[in-house]
Parts: C-alpha cells; structure tokens; sequence
C-alpha cells in the first residue's frame, strides 16, 4: 500500500511547516518599527507586582511598569507572555521569552546560571501562618513543618535551607489559600506581596508571623549569554533611578521607595470591594474571548489535524507492510502510554533543546493533535475493520480503486460506527486544552485562575470556567445527535 | 469462433486446502454457463477467480482480449494490481448476499461504478441506470434505500449494479441461496430475461430446474476439478459420471 505512505509523508511534511512557521513566529518578530522586541515574561498573578488590572483588563503593577521604563530607555519594543512562575526560567532557557520580570531575588545560583540586572527592589521575606498558628515565628521553626512555595522560587530555597517541607503551588495566593484551609503550615513569601493580599482579601484567617531572614534585592533576569542587553537594561535603570522614575512607579504602588535600601515601610493598597458575583461578571467576558479565540480554536484544529492523522495510521495499522504498521503501533502506544500533559510538556519546553523553539500555539497544536492521532486512530481502525468485507469487494467489482473504495464506501460506512467514540475523544479535547494554560497560553482556565488569584474568588470564577467549558461540549453533544441521526437514515 | 472466455488450468489452494486442481472452461459470446456441485466443489471459488476477487496460482483467464496468466504474475506491485484491474473490468458479479451499498439509494448504487471508477458522464450513467433499474422492474425504486426494499429487490438492484459498469461476462454467485422460497422467481425471472438478451453469464446455483432451462452448458465440479461438463439434457438429464448422480439425487430429492 503505497498510497498511506505518500498520505503520511504530505503530514509529516505539514506538520513540520508548522513547525518552520512556528519557529518563525518564535523569532524576533518583523515589525513596521526597527526598535528589538523583547519578550517580557510575567506570571500575572502576584499583585501588586504583576496582576491584572481588574478595571482594564491590562497587565500592570509595579514590575511591569519598571521593565516599560526599561524599554523606553533602552528603546525596546515589548511583548508580554504570562506564564506560572514555575515555566518562567524554562520559558527564558528555551528562548520563548528574552526578559523575566517578575520580583526575581537575587541569589549565588541564579548568578551563576543567568544575567541578572542591577536590583530595582529591596524588599524582605516574611513567614505567614494561619491566624492561631503560635509556634512558628522564625525560620528555624519551619523544621519538619509544610510550607507552600513556587518550587523554583527563591522562597523556596529560603524555606527548604530551613528544613522545611515544600507544598508546591501556583503562586502566593494558592499558598495563601491552603494556609486558610489549614493544609500548610506555613509560606514564605514577600512582605510587600503578603501585605497586598491581607489588603485585597480581607484575610482574617493568615497573618504575618515573623521575618524571614536578611533583605533581599531584585532584578530583571537574561539568558547569560544575552550580555547586551543585559547591559542596556543596567544602563537603563541607573539612568532611572537617578531622574527619579524609579522612586515616583515605587511611591504610586507603595507609598514608599522600595528602589533602594531603606526607603521606608512598603504599604499596599489592595484592590479589594468586589464580591464574587462582581469578579465573574467582570471576567464573563474575558473568558469568553479566551474561549473563543484559544480554547475553541486549538479544540477545532487539533481535532481536524488529529482526525486525518488518526486515518493514516489507522490505515498503517491495518496495512499489509509489516513496518509501517508496526510504526503505527508504536505510535498509538506512546501516545495512550504517556500523560498528555508531558507530551505538551516534550513539545514545548523539550524540543527547544534539540533546536526546535516552537511557538506556544504551533506547540500545543502539535501535542493535541498527536494526541488525538493515536486515540482516535484505534477508533477509526475498528470501524474500518467492522465494515462487512462484502462491502470492499463489491466496490472492487465495479472498478473502484483502494482510495474510491475508503472514501465512498468504506469511511462513509465506517463514520456512523466511529461518531460516538470520536465525539468522547472531542469532548475530552475541548476539556484538555485548558492544558494548554500550563505553556502559556492563555485559554478560560488561564484567565480564570490569574483573575482567581488577583482576587481571591476562587469558587465564582472556576464555577464560570467550568459553565463555559460544560457549554461547548453541551453544544458539541447536540451537533453529535444531528449526526448520528443523518447517518442513521439509512438504516431501519 | 473463439470463446469468449477462455479458463485454463486454474489451480487455487487456501493453505493446505487445494480448491482448484487444473480448471478449463470456454464460454461463447451470448451463452449461459451454469456450475453445479457440492458444496466445497470449488465452484465459487472459480467464479470468484474470474472477477479476481480470489487470485490463482496458476493458469489463465481471458476474457475477449483480456488475458492475465496468474503464474506469471508478480506477486505485489503496480503491474500485478494494473492487470488484475484489467480483467476485473471485463466482469461484473452479483452476490449471495447482495453487498449493496447500505449508504446510497438503489439508484446511486447502480451508477457508482460507471461515474466514480469509469468517470462516466453523471448525466448519462444516471440515464443508463435508470433504465437499467426499469429492465429489472425497480423504476419506482430508485431513490430508495437498500433498508427499505425487499430481499428479492435488493438483488435485483445488485443485478443492475453488476449490469452497470457493462462487463462482457456477467457472473452470479448463488444469487437465489440467501432469499426467501416465495423471492427466488422474481430474481431467476429476471436472469433468464438477461439471458435471453443475449448476455454472456456464467452461474454459480444450485436451481437444477433453472439451469436445465437456461443454461448452454453445464458444468459439473467435485473436489477442485470438472467431473463432467455438457448441455444440461445430458449433465443434468443424463448423467455419466456416478459423482454427478448423486449430487442430482440429492439436490433434486432432498431427503428421498
């Protein structure tokens, strides 16, 4: 059977464009202007210092207005990706982002590993407990004890050095939340990050219950061999510390100089007022155009470039070449052997290490629809195989050739046994793309969790997340019976 | 006059199973040829080489100018595939079971082979299948599904389908075994019709009355080889060999 081998190689060759366009896409940008873009990567999630703003919807807070007054220096042109703190320095390892700027502390390993700016934040550590917790006041009482940390942060370490247990989270309110629910004992974290939230959440039930060792200081963070840039950026800051910007974005967040050592005692605001009822129908709308501009679209794609995958190789499967359907076997078998999430992960975060820096949309579309390649094409193999051989020989009587015979009497018959199973493979699709989230893109579950973070409304929000995913595939269930019953026409 | 099909010293075995032990058969343009026997004769399996739905090992077929000697065909590849589709073409074949195409109506199952495989005109093949529907008495089933029609119809519309693709030999694989006593007139009504118009038909029955009727000839087949071959007063009415007696017997008194 020549013919799946040819259909096979014209995937492989699509496949691989997509990744060529989406290296391209990973590149420095064309642009109208011939300022550098650079990639500034930001959790998002950590008021006051990267956050969303509630009222706009726009990335802000004090880091992020320093890296723009970075740029303006420097005369860089920014693009912004969000990312959970912990895919940051993989994302600034694989080249997917040029910049963190996120309140990374300075330390010997991060030195030696990264380029790492002149610091544009004093600030120091403080241990947060529950409200009733009495004997943890000192890091040497988080011996033995559970702390809730970004595992690569540099609280991590601190709290690690300490003898502690690490609960691995998503970021400070995720740790503030499990200390509330009383399944950690303890986190360390920013003073001033703690404060924002004691601010905006009106936590009673966690407070501060000591320091956490000396001042530590902050600093945009490069590729080590990005020195350039680096030095722009050094160049930028001093210039802004001396006119005095530094101090004047520091004073409108904290009513203090946080630029420099001792300039006071940070306060934060908060941005506290709205309830949960008000968080949800301020991001109804975001999430909606999350969902129909991420999670829709990578659903769709995926699934069509996943579908005709799955045919080749079911056909492989089923061939008489002995090697090309042990290929496909193998195939299907690492494919339902392996979490989706680390094969989005290989994709991703992997691939950069063989010289394949794969834009997070071309790279997720890619993980999906291998994904359902090798899932569907079991489901497809089957309904090919349950099409009574009657049926192929009578097509070859009158003429009809292998591919005639698949597309008119084969696949049409086939589809009617496959829609069901396919339609489960979709549905779980549309759900898996929130897997996405975790190499940055930003799909409902993403949005859900920065502004579930920012404001602490957990439930609302991924109670919304949810409804949304439950009405596509509510949707898709009902397209799934119209179906069914056009191909059940003919039968009685 | 040279026959128009032409079989010689087809040998055919399914493992260790020899089905096919030396076959030769000539058909004459515009004759029926009816093949009787056993079950596990090997008569099926003959027919079916002829339509290449089963390949030989050895021997040849031709039909007309048509000729692929299956001892010397490759075992894989384009030219063995090229041939094999080639004399496929000569023959249309209709089923025990019909095998109609559950998702097209009567109608679109005729004109599959002619538009999709012959790339015949749509227009035209679907005015030849109107009219080949009508000859079989189904000009009001047309747009009816296969699920909607009656055993003796559906094979009737497996006729017209085989009829469709204007084959010279038209081969029929026990096409009354799978239908209900009272369906079997309508279908060998419409076989003897085909006969009489002058169609090249080789069947595979075991309708003794139908054959002396209809056949030109008679072939008699056990255990892979043609026991006895002949116009049916004589194969059927006066049978030399005693294998042909008494599979006769049988058939002709079941239970007697």
């Amino acid at each position: 059977m020549p013919r799946p081998i040819r259909a096979l190689l014209a995937l492989a060759a699509l496949l691989g464009s997509l990744v060529v366009v989406g290296a391209l896409a990973a590149g420095p940008a064309a642009a109208a202007d011939d300022r550098p873009v650079v990639t500034v990567g930001s959790e998002g999630i950590y008021p006051p210092f990267t956050f969303r703003d509630p009222d706009t919807g726009d990335l802000t807070g004090y880091d992020i207005d320093v890296v723009k007054a970075v740029a303006k220096k420097a005369g860089w042109r920014l693009k912004f990706v969000e990312a959970p703190f912990d895919s940051l320095f993989a994302a600034l390892d694989s080249g997917r982002i040029d910049v963190i700027a996120n309140q990374i502390s300075i330390n010997p390993e991060r030195e030696a590993k990264y380029g790492l700016s002149d610091p544009y934040t004093y600030s120091r550590g403080v241990i947060v407990t529950a409200k009733d917790t009495k004997d943890i006041t000192t890091l040497a009482d988080l011996k033995g004890r559970t702390a809730a940390q970004s595992t690569t942060s540099n609280f991590a370490v601190t709290a690690k050095k300490a003898g502690a247990r690490i609960e691995p989270v998503d970021g400070f309110a995720q740790a503030a939340k499990l200390l509330e629910q009383g399944r950690v004992d303890a986190a360390v974290n920013d003073n001033i990050a703690v404060l924002d939230y004691l601010a905006t959440s009106g936590s009673t039930k966690i407070k501060i219950a000591g320091e956490a060792g000396e001042q530590t200081q902050q600093a945009l963070t490069f590729r080590k061999t990005d020195r350039d840039r680096l030095a722009e950026a050094n160049r930028a800051i001093e210039e802004l510390k001396a006119d005095g910007t530094l101090k004047r974005i520091s004073e409108s967040y904290f009513k203090a100089d946080v630029s420099v050592e001792d300039g006071g005692d940070a306060q934060a605001a908060g941005r506290g007022g709205r309830s949960g009822l008000d968080v949800a129908k301020d991001e109804a709308w975001p999430m909606a155009v999350a969902l129909v501009q991420k999670t829709i679209p990578l659903t769709a794609i995926s699934f069509v470039l996943g579908l005709a995958l799955a045919l080749l190789v079911a056909l492989a499967r089923i061939s008489a070449n002995r090697l090309l359907s042990a290929a496909a076997g193998v195939y299907i078998s690492i494919i339902r052997g392996t979490p989706l999430l680390l094969q989005l992960f290989i994709v991703f975060f992997g691939l950069p290490e063989l010289g394949i820096t794969l834009d997070r949309y071309v790279a997720a579309i890619i993980a999906f629809t291998l994904n359902v390649g090798g899932y569907a094409a079991e489901i497809i193999r089957s309904a090919i195989l349950a099409v009574p051989r009657g049926q192929t020989e009578a097509a070859r009587t009158i003429g009809l050739d292998y591919r005639q015979t698949l597309r008119r009497v084969v696949l049409p018959q086939a589809l009617r046994t496959a829609v069901p199973p396919l339609s489960n493979t979709l549905l779980s699709l549309v759900k898996d793309t929130s897997l996405a989230s975790t190499i940055l893109v930003v799909e409902v579950l993403r949005v859900a969790k920065t502004a579930a973070d920012e404001s602490t409304e957990y439930l609302a929000l991924y109670l919304l997340a949810g409804f949304y995913f439950w009405i596509v595939c509510w949707l898709l269930s009902i397209g799934q019976k119209r179906l069914e019953t056009r191909l059940d026409r003919y039968v009685r | 006059m040279t026959p128009l099909l032409s079989v010689r010293g087809l040998t055919k075995s399914f493992g260790d199973h020899h089905v096919l032990r030396g076959i030769d058969l000539d058909a004459d343009q515009g004759t029926s040829t009816v093949l009787l026997g056993p079950s596990g004769s090997g008569k099926t399996t003959l027919l079916r080489s002829l339509d290449t739905l089963e390949v030989p090992e050895a021997g040849t077929v031709r039909i007309g100018d048509v000729e692929v000697d299956f001892g010397a065909l490759p075992a894989k590849g384009r030219a063995r595939e090229q041939q094999l589709r080639a004399l496929r073409a000569q023959s249309g074949i209709v089923f025990q079971q019909h095998h109609l195409f559950p998702h097209m109506t009567a109608l679109e199952n005729v004109v599959e082979g002619p538009v999709t495989a012959q790339g015949r005109p749509r227009e035209e093949a679907l005015a030849d299948g109107r009219r080949l529907l009508e000859q079989v008495g189904l000009s009001d089933k047309a747009s009816q599904y296969p699920s909607e029609l009656s055993g003796g119809q559906q094979q009737r519309v497996g006729i017209a389908r085989a009829l469709a693709i204007r084959p010279r030999v038209v081969l029929f694989d026990e096409p009354t075994s799978a239908l209900d006593p009272e369906l079997v007139g309508e279908v060998l009504a419409v076989i003897k019709d085909l006969a009489s118009q002058g169609w090249t038909m080789v069947v595979v029955t075991h309708e003794v009355r139908f054959a002396e009727q209809v056949a030109d000839q008679v072939l008699f087949l056990d255990g892979g080889v043609v026991v006895e071959q002949g116009p049916p007063d004589q194969v059927i009415g006066d049978p030399q060999q005693e294998r042909t007696q008494r599979f006769l017997r049988r058939v002709l008194h079941p239970g007697g």
